[in-house]
C-alpha cells in the first residue's frame, strides 16, 4: 500500500536520517564531479568545469536541502491533506462521530482500567524495583489462599548457604511496629529482615546505607534501623541530617542508618512497609528469640535466581536441599509440610497478588470482548455511514482516486476516531484507575493500592486504539472502496440501496453485538448472583450491632500479666456501657484476612504423611460465642473462670470434629499447641473466618488468658442493642480512661470491615457488571441504529405496500420481525459463545453454576426486551409513514 | 528546465522510466541519456532530477542500488520495477492518445 510505503520511507528518512543523508550526499557529489569531469573532456580546465556546472545546477548543498526536504514535506503533505480532509467529514457530522468516540472511549477505558489496576500490581510486585523478572517468592506446602511464612531462620540460612542456582535468598518478617517518643506515637507496618534484604532487591537508600553483613544476626553494638520516605517525611520533616539520629520503635532506641525511596514500600505487593529492622532485634522489638529456632516459621522468603537459572531448576534444587535439612532435623519439622514451591512475584500466594491475579486476567478478557462489541458497533456505523457517501465515492473514483486512495482515506478516518476514543479513555481512566481505592473497606491491615496511568498504560492504551481502527475500519473501507461506480452514478437518490437482509455484513455485525452483550451479560449475571449468594450465605456469626476497635498493649509496655489485668477491666468497663448486650475480645475479627494459624498435634489422629496441621487459630474472650451468635453445638464456652491458673481449655469447631475425629466425642480429647495442651471443652458451629466462599474449615479456639500473645492486636467485639456505629466514641472514651495513652485504632463495625473478605469478589462483579450495562447499550444503540437507517431506505417501499393497501400492523410487523430476526440469531450464537466462555469463570463463581439456567434465561429475555425495545422506535416510525410523501420522497 | 518543470513534472517521470527501460544507470548517466535522446532539449536540473528519481522510488517505480562505475566510482544505479515498467507502458499509450487529442484540437481551430 502506498501510504505504508511512504510511511515506511518517510520514518525511514527520520530514524535512518544519517544514513539517508549520507548516500544522497555521495550519490550527488559524484553526480557534481561526473558533471565536471564530462566539462573537462571537453577542454575545459577543472576550476572552470566546477564553475561551469555550478552554475548550470546550483550548488550542491543547495540541491542535497532541496531533494531532501522534498521528501520528508511530500509525505508529510498527503498524510495532512488526508488527515484535513477526514476531519472535515467528521466535524460534518458530528452526531456520528461523538457516539463513535463516545463507544470507542468506553471499550477502551474498561481495558486501562484493568490494565492499570493489573500494571501496578501484577506487572510492578514491587515498586522501587524495576526488574523482578528474576525474582521468584518461595512458599512451603500446597498452594494456599492464606498462607504462612515458609521459615524458621536456621532453615533459611542452610538453604541461602548452599544454594547454587540463586545469587541471594532474603528473608523477612512484617509485623506492625510503633514509633514511640514522637509527638504522636504512630502504629507502622515494619519487617525484620536479613542484612541482605536491600541488596538482594537491589534497593538503593536515597540517605546513608542499609544493613552489613554482621548487623543481620549477631546484635552486637548499637540496634540499627533504615527507615521509609513516608516515615522520614511525615515524623522528621525530612530531616537531611537524620542519619545517625536515634528513634524509638517500641520504646528501645534505635539508630537511623538509611532512609529507603520513595517508591520504596516492602516486598509484599498491596502491603505497605515503612520501616526495616535487621532479624537480630527481634528481641528488642517483641522479646522474643525466634532466629534461634529451627522448628518456628516465621520468615518469608524472596530469591534472586542466577542468570540462565530457571525457575524449575532453582525450585528442584531447593526441594534436595530442603529434605537435606528436614532429614537432619527431623523434630523440627514433624508437623510441616516441607515441598517447596516457588512462584514469580506476579502470582505470589504472599500478598495481594495471590488474589488479584486469578481475577485480573479473566477481568481484561471481559473488558477485551466489550472493545470489540464496541468494534463490531462502530463498524457498523461507519458502514451504514459509508452507504450514504456512494456517490462521494463513486465521484472521487471516477475522477482518478484509485481504490488505495479510498481504502486510506478512510482507514486515517478511522484512526482518528480510534485515537479520539483513546484520548477520551485516558481521560476517564485517570479517575476509573482510582477507583479500586473504594473497594477497600477499613482495615488494620497496611493495605496499599496506587493504580494510576503510567507508561505501560499509555503505550497500550495507543496501540489497542490502533487496532481497534484498523479492525473497525477495515470492513466498511474494503466494502465503500469497491462499489460499480457506473450503476452509483447512474443511480438515482430515489432508488432504495440498501436492505438489511440484503447486507449480510451488516446483518453480521447486529448479530456480533447481540451475541457479545449477551456474552458479557451472562458474566455479569453470574459474578452478580454469586456475590449475592456469598453475601445472603450464612457465615456462622451474626455481623450486625458488632462494634469492632482494636489495641496493640506491647508497644505500649504492657507484660503477659499486666495486659491480662487490663484486657479484664476492658471487658468489665465495656460491658458496664449503656447499649451494650455483650462484650469480648479476640485475637483476630471475622473476615478481614487477620485470622492466624498453629500447628497442632490432636490427640488420637495420625496426619497422614505431608498432610499439613497447620490449623486456624483463634484466641478469644470469655463470651465470644454468645457476643458473635455463634451457636455450641455441646459443652460449653469460655468463661471468666478460665484464667492462667485453671485448667487448659479449647473449643473446637464441627468442621474440626467432621476432619480429625469423625464419628467421636470431641469433649474430653486433648490438643497440643506447642509446649500447652489443652483440653476439649465445647463444640462451636461452624464460621466463615477467612472468605465466604470457601468451605468451613477447621477452627480451634483458645480462650485469652490462657494464651497470651502480648504481641498481638486484640479487637473488641461489641454487640450493641442499636447502631453499632454510635456506640464508637463511647467505646474510645472508655479505654482512654483506662490508659489515655493507648491509641485505639479500626474502630468500625464489623458488618463494614467484613467487607474485605469479598473483596476481590466485588471487584470482579462490579467489573463484570458494569460491562455487561455497558455491552447492552452499546447492542441496543447499535441495532436501534442499524433498522432505523434500513427503514429510513425503505420508505419508498413501506409507502408502496401501504398504497397497496398494506395495514399498519403488518408494516410493524415487518420492520419489527427484521431486527427481532437478528436478535435472535444473535441470542442463539451468543448463548453457544457463552456455555464455551463461563467453564473460564468456574473456579470464581460461588453458589452458581458455570451454566446457570437462570441466569442465561433472563439475560436471553432481557437481551431480546431490550431489542424489541430498540427496533419498536423504527417501527412505530415506520407506521406512521404517508404513502403520499413517500412516494413523492426525494 | 527550471519553470517548465513544474508543468512538466508527470513527463520528467515518464522520460526517466523510459531511459532506465534500456539499461539500469545512475543519476548523470540519466541526465546525458536524457539530453542525448531530446538532441538537447532537455536538459534537467541535478535538483529535479533527483526529485523525480526520488519520487519514482518511493512509489516502488524504480530501485536503486550501490556498484562502481566504469571509472571505479561508486554511484547508485536505478532499475525500473516491473510496476515501474507496467507504468511506463500505459502512460506511454496515454501519451500518445493525449497528444494526438491536443494536435487535432491545435489543427482544428
Amino acid at each position: 500500500m502506498s501510504l505504508l510505503r511512504k510511511l515506511g520511507s518517510g520514518l525511514r528518512s527520520l530514524f535512518r536520517k544519517e544514513k539517508v543523508n549520507r548516500e544522497l550526499d555521495e550519490e550527488l557529489s559524484s553526480y557534481f564531479e561526473m558533471a565536471a569531469e564530462a566539462e573537462i573532456r571537453r577542454g575545459m580546465s577543472p576550476g572552470e568545469a566546477r564553475r561551469a556546472v555550478r552554475l548550470e545546477h546550483g550548488h550542491v548543498d543547495t540541491t542535497k536541502e532541496l531533494v531532501r526536504s522534498a521528501a520528508w514535506e511530500s509525505f508529510v503533505e498527503i498524510l495532512w491533506q488526508d488527515l484535513r480532509y477526514s476531519l472535515r467529514g467528521l466535524r460534518k457530522n458530528l452526531g456520528f462521530t461523538a457516539i463513535a468516540v463516545l463507544t470507542l472511549a468506553l471499550g477502551i477505558t474498561a481495558n486501562t482500567t484493568v490494565l492499570s489496576w493489573m500494571s501496578a500490581t501484577l506487572l510492578n510486585p514491587i515498586p522501587g524495583v524495576a526488574h523482578t523478572s528474576d525474582l521468584v517468592t518461595i512458599g512451603r506446602g500446597d498452594r494456599s489462599d492464606f498462607p504462612t511464612p515458609p521459615f524458621s531462620y536456621p532453615d533459611l540460612r542452610d538453604l541461602s548457604e548452599r544454594t547454587q542456582t540463586f545469587s541471594g535468598l532474603l528473608g523477612y518478617h512484617e509485623d506492625y511496629m510503633s514509633l514511640t517518643g514522637v509527638a504522636k506515637p504512630e502504629r507502622i507496618y515494619g519487617a525484620l529482615t536479613t542484612a541482605n534484604y536491600f541488596d538482594v532487591l537491589g534497593v538503593q537508600p536515597i540517605l546513608g546505607r542499609t544493613f552489613l553483613p554482621e548487623e543481620g544476626i549477631r546484635h552486637a553494638g548499637a540496634a540499627v534501623i533504615v527507615i521509609g520516605y513516608a516515615v522520614w517525611q511525615n515524623h522528621f520533616a525530612g530531616d537531611p541530617q537524620i542519619v545517625g539520629k536515634k528513634i524509638q520503635i517500641n520504646r528501645h532506641p534505635y539508630t537511623v542508618i538509611g532512609v529507603a525511596p520513595r517508591d520504596f514500600t516492602g516486598c509484599k505487593t498491596g502491603l505497605r512497609t515503612d520501616l526495616w529492622i535487621p532479624l537480630s532485634m527481634d528481641r528488642d522489638v517483641w522479646g522474643s528469640n525466634r532466629p534461634d529456632y529451627r522448628g518456628i516459621f516465621w520468615l518469608n522468603a524472596l530469591g534472586k535466581l542466577r542468570a540462565g537459572v530457571t525457575k524449575n531448576q532453582a525450585e528442584a534444587e531447593l526441594k534436595l536441599l530442603m529434605q537435606g535439612i528436614v532429614e537432619r532435623f527431623p523434630e523440627d519439622h514433624r508437623d510441616s509440610p516441607n515441598e517447596i514451591s516457588l512462584d514469580p512475584l506476579w502470582r505470589s500466594p504472599f500478598g495481594i497478588n495471590g488474589y488479584l491475579y486469578k481475577i485480573f486476567p479473566m477481568l481484561l478478557e471481559l473488558a477485551a470482548v466489550l472493545l470489540l462489541l464496541a468494534c463490531a458497533n462502530v463498524a457498523s456505523l461507519l458502514l451504514v455511514r459509508s452507504v450514504g457517501r456512494r456517490r462521494e465515492i463513486a465521484i472521487r473514483l471516477a475522477t482518478g482516486a484509485s481504490r488505495k486512495q479510498i481504502i486510506r482515506q478512510f482507514l486515517i478516518e478511522s484512526l482518528l476516531l480510534g485515537l479520539l476514543g483513546g484520548t477520551a479513555a485516558i481521560v476517564i481512566t485517570v479517575w476509573t484507575s482510582r477507583s479500586l481505592g473504594a473497594f477497600f473497606p477499613p482495615s488494620t491491615l497496611p493495605l496499599t493500592h496506587d493504580a494510576h496511568i503510567d507508561q505501560r498504560v499509555l503505550f497500550v492504551t495507543i496501540a489497542v486504539s490502533i487496532v481497534a481502527a484498523i479492525t473497525f475500519g477495515i470492513l466498511p473501507a474494503l466494502r465503500s472502496s469497491s462499489l460499480p461506480v457506473q450503476s452509483v452514478l447512474k443511480e438515482e437518490a430515489t432508488s432504495v440501496s440498501l436492505n438489511l437482509h440484503k447486507s449480510r455484513l451488516l446483518s453480521g455485525l447486529v448479530v456480533a453485538q447481540i451475541s457479545l452483550s449477551l456474552v458479557l451479560l451472562v458474566c455479569a449475571g453470574l459474578f452478580t448472583r454469586s456475590l449475592q449468594k456469598a453475601q445472603q450465605s450464612d457465615p456462622g456469626f451474626e455481623a450486625s450491632h458488632v462494634l469492632l476497635a482494636s489495641y496493640e498493649l506491647s508497644p505500649a509496655g504492657y507484660t503477659r500479666q499486666t495486659g491480662a489485668a487490663f484486657d479484664r477491666q476492658v471487658l468489665d468497663k465495656l460491658s458496664a456501657l449503656p447499649g451494650v448486650e455483650s462484650v469480648t475480645l479476640a485475637d483476630f475479627s471475622p473476615l478481614s484476612f487477620s485470622i492466624h494459624t498453629d500447628y497442632l498435634q490432636l490427640e488420637g489422629y495420625v496426619p497422614q504423611p505431608h498432610e499439613s496441621m497447620e490449623i486456624s487459630r483463634a484466641v478469644v474472650g470469655p463470651n465470644y460465642f454468645r457476643t458473635l451468635r455463634t451457636s455450641m453445638l455441646s459443652g460449653r464456652e469460655f468463661t471468666e473462670a478460665d484464667t492462667a491458673d485453671s485448667q487448659l481449655v479449647a473449643v473446637v469447631n464441627q468442621a474440626f470434629v467432621d476432619r480429625y475425629w469423625p464419628g467421636e466425642n470431641a469433649i474430653g480429647k486433648q490438643v497440643t499447641d506447642g509446649p500447652s495442651r489443652f483440653t476439649i471443652v465445647g463444640v462451636a458451629r461452624n464460621a466463615k473466618y477467612r472468605m465466604l466462599t470457601y468451605p468451613s474449615e477447621p477452627v480451634i479456639y483458645l480462650p485469652i488468658y490462657q494464651s497470651y500473645h502480648s504481641t498481638q492486636d486484640t479487637t473488641i467485639h461489641l454487640r450493641t442493642t442499636g447502631d453499632p456505629g454510635t456506640m464508637a466514641s463511647s467505646v474510645e472514651e472508655t479505654i482512654h480512661q483506662l490508659n489515655p495513652e493507648l491509641p485505639l485504632f479500626n474502630v468500625n463495625p464489623l458488618s463494614v470491615t467484613m467487607q474485605l473478605g469479598s473483596l476481590f469478589a466485588r471487584v470482579a462483579a462490579t467489573f463484570a457488571g458494569s460491562f455487561g450495562l455497558l455491552a447492552m447499550l452499546l447492542a441496543a444503540v447499535g441495532i436501534y441504529g442499524v433498522v432505523a437507517y434500513t427503514t429510513r431506505q425503505r420508505v419508498r417501499e413501506i409507502g408502496i405496500r401501504m398504497a397497496l393497501g398494506a395495514e399498519k400492523r403488518g408494516i410493524y410487523r415487518l420492520v419489527l420481525g427484521q431486527g427481532f430476526r437478528l436478535t435472535l440469531v444473535g441470542l442463539v450464537v451468543g448463548t453457544a459463545l457463552a456455555v464455551a466462555f463461563t467453564h473460564l469463570l468456574k473456579a470464581q463463581l460461588f453458589g452458581v453454576s458455570e451454566t446457570d439456567a437462570i441466569t442465561f434465561t433472563s439475560v436471553g429475555l432481557l437481551l431480546a426486551v431490550v431489542a424489541l425495545v430498540a427496533c419498536h422506535i423504527p417501527a412505530r416510525r415506520a407506521t406512521r409513514v404517508d404513502p403520499m410523501v413517500a412516494l413523492r420522497y426525494e | 528546465m527550471d519553470k517548465q518543470s513544474d508543468i512538466v513534472q508527470g513527463t520528467l517521470d515518464m522520460l526517466i522510466l523510459k531511459t532506465l527501460a534500456l539499461e539500469p544507470m545512475h543519476g548523470y548517466g540519466i541526465a546525458i541519456r536524457l539530453e542525448q535522446m531530446s538532441k538537447g532539449v532537455f536538459r534537467p536540473n541535478a535538483g529535479s532530477l533527483f526529485l523525480a528519481i526520488q519520487r519514482l522510488q518511493r512509489d516502488g517505480l524504480i530501485d536503486g542500488e550501490w556498484k562502481a562505475t566504469e571509472n571505479n566510482r561508486r554511484a547508485k544505479y536505478y532499475v525500473l520495477t516491473k510496476k515501474g515498467r507496467q507504468r511506463l507502458n500505459r502512460e506511454t499509450r496515454e501519451w500518445g492518445r493525449q497528444a494526438a487529442a491536443i494536435a487535432r484540437i491545435l489543427e482544428a481551430s
